[in-house]
């Protein structure tokens, strides 16, 4: 019995020993018969094994290059590609968030103005040096998720959600539903990501290109709290998460994210802010349809800003510069095949259910919320994806508390303008 | 007998035992920690960026940082909190299932359960609990304080992740306890009843100091465990509601990971071992002075 344990114990050993030994030979990624092999991320999670079926078809179609294909878990972009980098691998492509090749990433990426693909989209994201390196593999819109068969009962009769073009009518709406007997008609959970990211950087929409508005905040010349597009957004914002219209009206903040998608989704309440990647969590729940409204910033009617939703590149494939150049054309040649090629194209919406920048794919995604997202884009009623022109990391965690500090009412909205330029200021 | 080999040879033959578990230790532990020691002096935006010498300034910087310190300050609330309620709990659990009620070692087992399931899952279990559970209790009971959730209050929101964390390790401190109850001698007791100490009694003069030494092991656990906490204040408040509720492992992760400030958030981390391994340190050697023999 002993000499067994014993000898279990050195063979335990050996084995870890010998474990430290191998693994060598990994990460050579020369071609060393002609073929090239190149490694791409995918900060996609929940598209983890379309994903590697689509480096399997690629394969099948160009048999020189060999595709490892890695994902990274539900919610973690960026530090898949830090990870690989770290354990001494070149991650030929990395698919990354558009504002990350303007900050982290910003000598990263190559340049991609020459491609072909641009001819068939206007969404290719632009790096620090203004070049196009952003691939743009994935469009994604926000605005107010609303419960289609609530707001029509409530409305009695068909919906138009672009009606509703002021905070005035928004008001109104709420009333409607209210009186429909629905007791709360939103349910909006202002978690931080969600209220700081998306919903608090919608005024830098009031320009053109948001970039001016960015570039005024760092130079400290605008003065948000008499901005009135920046007080407009927080008046509505008011609206939604006061007691008399919010669930969570009396207490907010308290991770209500499952609990607002499962009231919206069996119509218990009728909305919430949030984007099409929220189907999933309404969906699980039931099968009604749902749309989105745009968010109204005041009582203007001819206001783009009141008319039109923010949609806009999410996630951009992006090739490392510090590849070979045989790895770089592979990646190439990777992004053409899911622009052109009928797999890849296929991939991309079919399969990943992923709103396509370019125009020449006509295969529509099935998820409503992804189809409104497609309609507005369609229909020229987007205006720029606010977050991708801010740092979303510190927005998320630096400016994010404040502002939930300012919906708990710990905090005026004065403080808050003063927060947000002294943040500005700090980045020179 | 070892004595008469010369020093190479023993050398050898200790690290013939020694040498693989010294390696793997090197390997997971001090090259990690040297390195990361190394990383703190150094500017890094990103891995893939070059290092550059930043002197003290991580460390400059790190100190002026006051999230890092109302962090710091909270962890040191949420340590004393749960040091002293796991402590007491566990022990009177363990007094209560020696004591020989019925189903002992089934209440042994049940209440050890909690700590199999990891800190994760734990979390998110609760937080339905506490989101979704108690305010439709409270709503239909008409009790006031549980009708809104208790996430979205920043004292609350503090307890809750101190209930979660007694309810974690209360279990496992317990066996702890039982180990070291079933091992106070019974010659000891039978001496102290004749000569007519009361149950209080024993157990204050005779159980408890012969305890000290499962307390030194459960207060050292309990202080390290509640110094890094992290995964139930992750996934029960994520630290919110407005960061009311980070502890400093987490100040930790967002620094160097989500606001990408490697060199500040490693020395960060640093400061924070500094101050563990100080003051868990001290509670092991002053305990270690109050242990008496039977």
């Amino acid at each position: 019995m002993k000499k067994t344990i014993g000898l279990f114990l050195a063979s335990m050993m050996v084995i870890s020993l010998t474990a430290c030994g191998s693994s060598k030979n990994e990460g050579s990624n020369t071609a060393a018969n002609g073929k090239v092999s190149i490694i791409i991320t995918n900060g996609k999670g929940e598209i983890a094994s379309q994903w590697e079926q689509a480096a399997k078809d690629f394969m099948a179609a160009n048999p020189d290059i060999t595709v490892e294909a890695v994902s990274g878990a539900v919610g973690e972009t960026i530090n898949l590609v830090d990870k690989l980098t770290a354990s001494g691998k070149t991650v030929t492509m990395a698919m990354m968030s558009p504002d990350s090749i303007t900050n982290k990433y910003k000598d990263f990426g190559i340049d991609l103005s020459a491609e072909k693909w641009n001819e068939e989209t206007v969404y290719g994201v632009k790096d620090a040096n203004g070049v196009i390196a952003g691939f743009p593999f994935s469009i994604e819109g926000f605005g107010l998720v609303y419960n289609k068969k609530v707001v029509e009962k409530a409305v009695g009769g068909d919906f138009d959600p672009f009606s509703i073009n002021t905070r005035d009518k928004l008001k109104e709406l709420l009333d409607k539903i209210q009186v429909s007997g629905v007791k709360y008609p939103v349910a909006y959970q202002t978690e931080n990501w969600s209220v700081a990211n998306h919903y608090s950087t919608q005024f830098i929409n009031q320009a053109e290109d948001p970039n001016t508005i960015v570039d005024q905040l760092k130079a400290g010349t605008l003065d948000l709290a008499s901005n009135d597009v920046w007080n407009g957004y927080y008046d509505t914002l008011d609206l939604l998460v006061s007691a008399q219209y919010n669930k969570y009206g009396e207490r907010p903040l308290g991770k209500y994210y499952d609990d607002a998608h499962v009231s919206v989704g069996k119509g218990e309440s009728a909305l919430l802010f949030n984007g099409n990647w929220a189907y999933d969590s309404l969906q699980a729940v039931s099968g009604e349809e749902f749309g989105f409204l745009p968010v109204p910033v005041d009582n203007n009617p001819d206001n783009p800003l009141n008319n039109k939703i923010a949609a806009g590149p999410t996630n951009v494939l992006v090739i490392n510069n510090a590849a070979t150049v045989e790895q770089q054309e592979a990646a190439k040649k990777f992004l053409d095949w899911l622009v052109y090629d009928q797999k890849g194209q296929d991939f991309l919406v079919n399969q990943a259910q992923i709103i396509s920048a370019f125009k020449n794919n006509s295969n529509k995604v099935t998820n409503p919320l992804g189809a409104a997202i497609a309609e507005a884009v369609q229909a020229d009623k987007t205006l720029p994806f606010s977050s991708n022109f801010v740092k979303v990391e510190d927005w998320g965690s630096i400016l994010a508390p404040d502002i939930q500090k300012y919906i708990a009412q710990k905090e005026s909205r004065a403080e808050l303008a003063k927060v947000i330029e002294a943040y500005y200021k700090g980045q020179n | 007998m070892i004595s008469e080999k010369s020093f190479l040879k023993r050398l050898g033959s200790q690290l013939f035992f020694t040498g693989p578990t010294i390696l793997l230790f090197a390997i997971a532990v001090l090259v990690p920690f040297v390195y990361g020691l190394y990383l703190t002096f150094t500017n890094m935006s990103s891995p893939l960026s070059p290092l550059e010498f930043a002197g003290l300034s991580n460390y400059r910087t790190a100190f002026a940082d006051s999230r890092f310190w109302d962090s710091l300050i909270l962890t040191v609330k949420f340590v004393v909190a749960t040091v002293i309620l796991i402590n007491i709990l566990g022990f009177v659990l363990a007094y209560l299932v020696t004591s020989g009620v019925k189903l002992q070692n089934f209440f042994r087992t049940s209440l050890f359960t909690p700590n199999l399931i990891g800190g994760l899952v734990l979390g998110y279990i609760w937080q339905f609990i506490f989101v979704q559970t108690l305010p439709s209790i409270g709503e239909k009971l008409g009790i006031e304080w549980l009708r809104l959730g208790w996430l979205g209050d920043e004292h609350l929101a503090f307890w809750a992740i101190v209930i979660v964390s007694i309810w974690q390790s209360a279990g496992y401190m317990m066996i702890i306890f039982v180990a070291g109850l079933v091992n106070v001698p019974k010659d000891v007791m039978e001496a102290a009843t004749i000569d007519g100490a009361n149950g209080w009694h024993k157990l204050r003069k005779v159980t408890l100091p012969l305890m000290v030494p499962s307390f030194v092991v459960t207060v050292f656990l309990t202080l390290k465990n509640a110094f890094m906490v992290y995964d139930i204040n992750y996934s029960l408040t994520g630290g919110g509601p407005y960061d009311s509720t980070t502890m400093v492992s987490m100040q930790v992760v967002k620094k160097a990971f989500i606001e990408n400030n490697y060199g500040v958030g490693q020395a960060e981390a640093f400061i924070l071992f500094a101050i563990v391994a100080l003051i868990t340190g001290l509670q092991v050697y002053f305990s270690k002075k109050m242990e008496v023999a039977a």
